[in-house]
This record gives C-alpha cells, sequence and structure tokens, in this order.
C-alpha cells in the first residue's frame, strides 16, 4: 500500500488548526460548566484568527490581518464578556453550584461524544466527497468545518440548557467562519465583516432568549417547557 | 573516536541503554516533580538504590502460590527487555534483530508482560493485588483501540507499519510533522503513555492509597528480588514507552546513522535527554492536574480515542 502524501507545511498547519478547533468542539460537547464552555469557546475563537493570520500570511493577502483582529475583538473579547455577565446575573447567588453546571446532557458524556464522533464522520466523508478544491482551501479544513457544524448541532441537541445552546450556536458560527475562510478567503473584507456582525445579532437574540428564560422559569433549563400550559 | 562498532554491540547496546537508563529516566522524573512542588526530592540515582537494596532481601510468597507466581517478575523483565531489539533506540537503520517484529509484536511483548504480572497478582489471593491487576486489565483493554488507531495512522503514513519507517518518514520533510494525522497520533499516544505508565491523571505515582491503585497495587504481594524485577520493569516500561513517542514519532533525532563509536555515544546521550524531557512534561502535567476519579477514566480513553479516530479520518481524506 502507498503512503499517504504529505501536505506542504502550510496546509499542515491550517490542517491542524481546524483539527485542533474540531476538538475544541467536541471539548465544548462534554464540559459540563458553562463557564468553562465559555472560555473553550474563547480558545476556539482565538484559533480562527490564527488561521486568518497564518493564511493572511501565506496568500499575501493583508485584509485578513483585520478581519483578525476585528474577529478576536469580537469572539475572543466581547462575546465570552456578554456571555459572563449573563451568566452571572441569572446565577442565584447563594454559592451554588446548580447554576454554574450545566448538567443538561440527555445523553451520558461517553456517549455523547460517541454520536458526535459518528456525525464527524457523516460531516467529514460528505464533504471530502464532494471535493471542493478553493484557493486558498485544504480541503481537509473544509471538510473539518463540516464536521465542526454538525457536532456543534448535536451540542445543541443534547444540551438542555439555554446558555449552553447558546455557545454551541456562537461555536456553530466559528465553523462558517472557518469554512468561509478556506473557501473564500479571498472575498472583500466588507462582506466578511458583515457576515461577523451577523454574530452580534445572534448574540442579542439569545440574551433575550436567556432573560426571557430566565425571568419566566427562574432557571436556565429548557426542560420545563415540554409541558403545555393552557 | 571514530572506530567502527559491529552490529551485535549496538544491538547489545540497545538493550543495555535501556536496561541501566531506565531507572535513572524515573530519579529524574521524581526529581523534577519534587523541584516543582518546592521540594529538594530524593536523589536522582535513588531508583538504583533502591533496586539494589530490595536485591538483597529475603524473598516470600504466600502460602499457595506456585511457581507462576515468582516466574512472573522475570518473564515480564525478559519481555520488556526484547522491546528495544525491535525499534530505534540508537540507529536509524534497522538492525538485523530489528526486524523481528512491528509495532503490533512490541505491542505483544507489552500485553505478555502486563498479563504475566495481572496473573502472578491473582494467584496471591490479597484483594488489593488483584484489585489492581483487575483494573490494569479493564484499562488496558479499552486502550487497545486507541493503540490500534495510532498503528493504523502509522500503517497510512509509511505503507509498513515498522517504526524504523515512520522515523524515517518524519525525518524526511517539515510537511511530515505538521500534518494533522502525525500530531494526532502523537498526541493520542501520549495519552495512551500516561495512562499505561500510571501517571497522573490516571493514577497518583505515589499513592499510598489502596482504593486509587491500578498498576502499583498489582505487586503487594512480591518481595526481595522479585519486587526489585517488578519494579525495574516497570521502570524499563516507562523507558521503551517514552523512547517510542520521542523516536518514532515526535522527535527522531540524534540518532546514530552510521556504526562510528562517537555517533552511538552521542546517541545514547540523546535518548537519555529526550527521555527526561518527555518525563519533565509529564512531571508538569503531574503536577498541574488532579487525579480523575476512577470512573471518569474511561472517559480520558474516550477522549484519546476521538483524537486518534480523527486522526485516521484526516488521512483518508487525503491531505491529512
Amino acid at each position: 500500500m502507498d503512503p499517504v502524501q504529505a501536505p506542504g507545511v502550510y496546509e499542515g498547519a491550517a490542517n491542524v488548526i481546524a483539527a485542533v478547533m474540531l476538538l475544541i468542539e467536541f471539548g465544548l460537547l462534554r464540559q459540563a460548566l458553562v463557564r468553562d464552555q465559555v472560555r473553550l469557546y474563547m480558545a476556539q475563537s482565538a484559533l480562527i484568527s490564527v488561521l486568518a493570520i497564518v493564511i493572511a500570511a501565506d496568500r499575501n493577502l493583508p485584509d485578513l490581518y483585520a478581519l483578525a483582529a476585528l474577529s478576536a475583538a469580537l469572539k475572543v473579547v466581547a462575546v465570552p464578556l456578554v456571555m459572563r455577565r449573563l451568566l452571572a446575573r441569572t446565577d442565584p447567588g447563594d454559592g451554588d453550584e446548580a447554576q454554574g453546571v450545566a448538567g443538561s446532557q440527555t445523553l451520558s458524556p461517553a456517549s455523547a461524544v460517541l454520536a458526535g464522533i459518528v456525525l464527524a464522520a457523516i460531516g467529514f466523508f460528505c464533504f471530502g466527497a464532494l471535493k471542493i478544491h478553493g484557493p486558498a482551501a485544504p480541503a481537509l479544513a473544509l471538510a473539518l468545518a463540516a464536521a465542526m457544524v454538525l457536532v456543534a448541532f448535536g451540542l445543541m441537541i443534547v444540551r438542555r440548557d439555554v446558555a449552553s445552546q447558546a455557545i454551541g450556536f456562537f461555536s456553530l458560527e466559528n465553523a462558517i467562519s472557518l469554512a468561509a475562510l478556506v473557501v473564500a478567503s479571498g472575498l472583500p473584507l466588507i462582506l466578511e465583516t458583515a457576515f461577523l456582525f451577523d454574530l452580534l445579532v445572534a448574540v442579542v437574540v439569545f440574551t433575550l432568549l436567556i432573560r426571557a428564560q430566565h425571568n419566566r422559569s427562574e432557571s436556565l433549563s429548557t426542560a420545563d417547557l415540554t409541558r403545555l400550559r393552557g | 573516536m571514530s572506530a567502527a562498532l559491529p552490529i551485535p554491540v549496538i544491538q547489545l547496546l540497545q538493550v543495555l541503554t535501556v536496561a541501566l537508563g531506565a531507572p535513572g529516566v524515573t530519579g529524574v522524573i521524581a526529581k523534577v516533580e519534587a523541584r516543582l512542588q518546592g521540594r529538594r526530592g530524593p536523589r536522582v540515582l535513588q531508583p538504583y538504590y533502591d533496586l539494589a537494596k530490595l536485591f538483597r532481601k529475603e524473598a516470600l510468597a504466600p502460602e499457595g502460590a506456585s511457581w507462576f507466581f515468582l516466574a512472573a517478575p522475570f518473564v515480564a523483565v525478559t519481555a520488556y527487555l526484547t522491546i528495544p531489539l525491535l525499534i530505534p533506540v540508537l540507529t536509524t537503520y534497522g538492525l538485523p534483530l530489528g526486524y523481528m517484529g512491528d509495532i503490533l509484536g512490541g505491542g505483544f511483548l507489552l500485553s505478555l508482560a502486563s498479563f504475566v504480572i495481572a496473573t502472578a497478582a491473582l494467584e496471591t489471593g490479597s484483594p488489593y493485588a488483584q484489585l489492581g491487576s483487575s483494573r490494569a486489565k479493564t484499562f488496558s483493554a479499552i486502550t487497545e483501540p486507541v493503540v490500534l488507531f495510532v498503528v493504523f495512522t502509522v500503517a497510512l503514513l509509511t505503507g509498513t507499519d515498522l517504526p524504523y519507517a515512520l522515523a524515517a518518514t518524519v525525518r524526511s520533510s517539515a510537511g511530515q510533522i505538521i500534518r494533522p494525522a502525525h500530531l494526532l497520533a502523537a498526541t493520542a499516544l501520549f495519552m495512551v503513555i500516561l495512562l499505561e505508565t500510571g501517571r497522573i491523571p490516571v493514577e497518583t505515582h505515589t499513592g499510598t492509597n489502596e482504593f486509587g491503585m491500578i498498576e502499583e497495587a498489582r505487586s503487594f504481594e512480591h518481595s526481595g528480588p522479585f519486587l526489585a524485577m517488578i519494579r525495574w520493569g516497570s521502570e524499563l516500561k516507562q523507558l521503551i514507552l517514552y523512547t517510542i513517542l520521542a523516536d518514532v514519532f515526535l522527535a527522531p533525532w540524534g540518532l546514530a546513522s552510521t556504526q562510528k563509536l562517537g555517533a552511538v555515544v552521542l546517541a545514547i546521550a540523546a535518548l537519555l535527554a529526550k527521555a527526561c524531557a518527555v518525563g519533565c512534561v509529564v512531571a508538569v502535567i503531574d503536577n498541574s492536574f488532579a487525579k480523575l476519579r476512577l470512573f471518569k477514566i474511561t472517559e480520558f480513553a474516550a477522549g484519546a480515542f476521538l483524537i486518534a479516530v480523527l486522526g485516521v479520518f484526516t488521512l483518508y481524506l487525503g491531505g491529512g
């Protein structure tokens, strides 16, 4: 059997960053504390800025430096800050960990990870079969992004609290940014920025959702919503 | 310094380096760990003194234990000392006996050694020794798939499953190092090594609480020279696993490419330095994480499995 050829250093680096982002996505799936989920989300967002810098340096796209800085300011600083303040406000504040622990998995962590592997495999091989090759696109990074999207969906499905679901949604946006960066890194900066600000809309919507949910049922769990009320 | 060594001597040196260096590496790790905790720590040579002391002590066996109980430590050490013949310890070129077995062959020998020790622990009738061996077997069963996927990755990367071939592939270009499949496989292997050598986050290496013990508990009923052999065996296993990680996966540099005496001596020094470097990382992990609860260890193994599977996935798409 012939060995699989090694990609170049640039492609390798881009793929490694994408792979680490996928691993962080699994970390989000596994992590029980909402606060640590926010931390993982910060790490994932920081990585996408690093990837933007790598692509900018290798493909001579100076626009991407600006995008990297903007994306870092928004996703590494602003969004986690908003999430933390929101969590602090919805916390009952009696030192009880009940609120900090998402603890809302419908599946056990091990089954969730196994389900995540299956989802990732589906994303992987579907996108691998498409054989998309962009100008800056390591095909693998695109497939990793697809796997991340599916795992993020899985995360939103298996969690039963609004905060974790919000973080799942934000990380889904990270996955889409990754795909966009890989497939269409030559896009005008204004468009990329516009996409980035879509995230802000999502943040506002989720902030409202979390507050409304907390006001209504004094908890972030969506378990109460399944009951019908006349 | 330019005298060429005959091949059999180099082959013997591979075994001797591992055999004599292993307690030293353990000593370095203990020392680094102690310094990180602000203690002075034992001497680096302490494991050698321990072994020497145990070899002079009287040996006792529990009533009803058969010859197997006494033979097991020696079988285990023999198995451990055979593995350095199969992996690149000192040379970049395969030595004649190096092709007796591939990575799976080395894996079989490691399992054989841990199997005989576990069986010997069962013979004693001591509850803690049995508990330890039962746990050790359970966890090695769940790390088996991880090891298999790491081997698959190696096979896909090189087209063979010879450790020498992977080391040569990694040396060949920077692109081979930074490819995700290689890094993921190396990470998964490192996690397996933490589990197999009984380090935090799986097991407290120096703990005395029987309920948390896995590997350590197996040797409870052995004493004297037999205990010394088991201790030495686990030190050998640790150095062998570190050698596989460093010389095959992470840093296959500094190996001798000729038979010159100088190159071989340099390779011995490089190997011990690399093993100590891996040991320092392990000591830092030891000091910065808490031990996982026993039932959480499966999740640790699941994490390693995930990483190894992703490694194979990335290869199947090409470009991984």
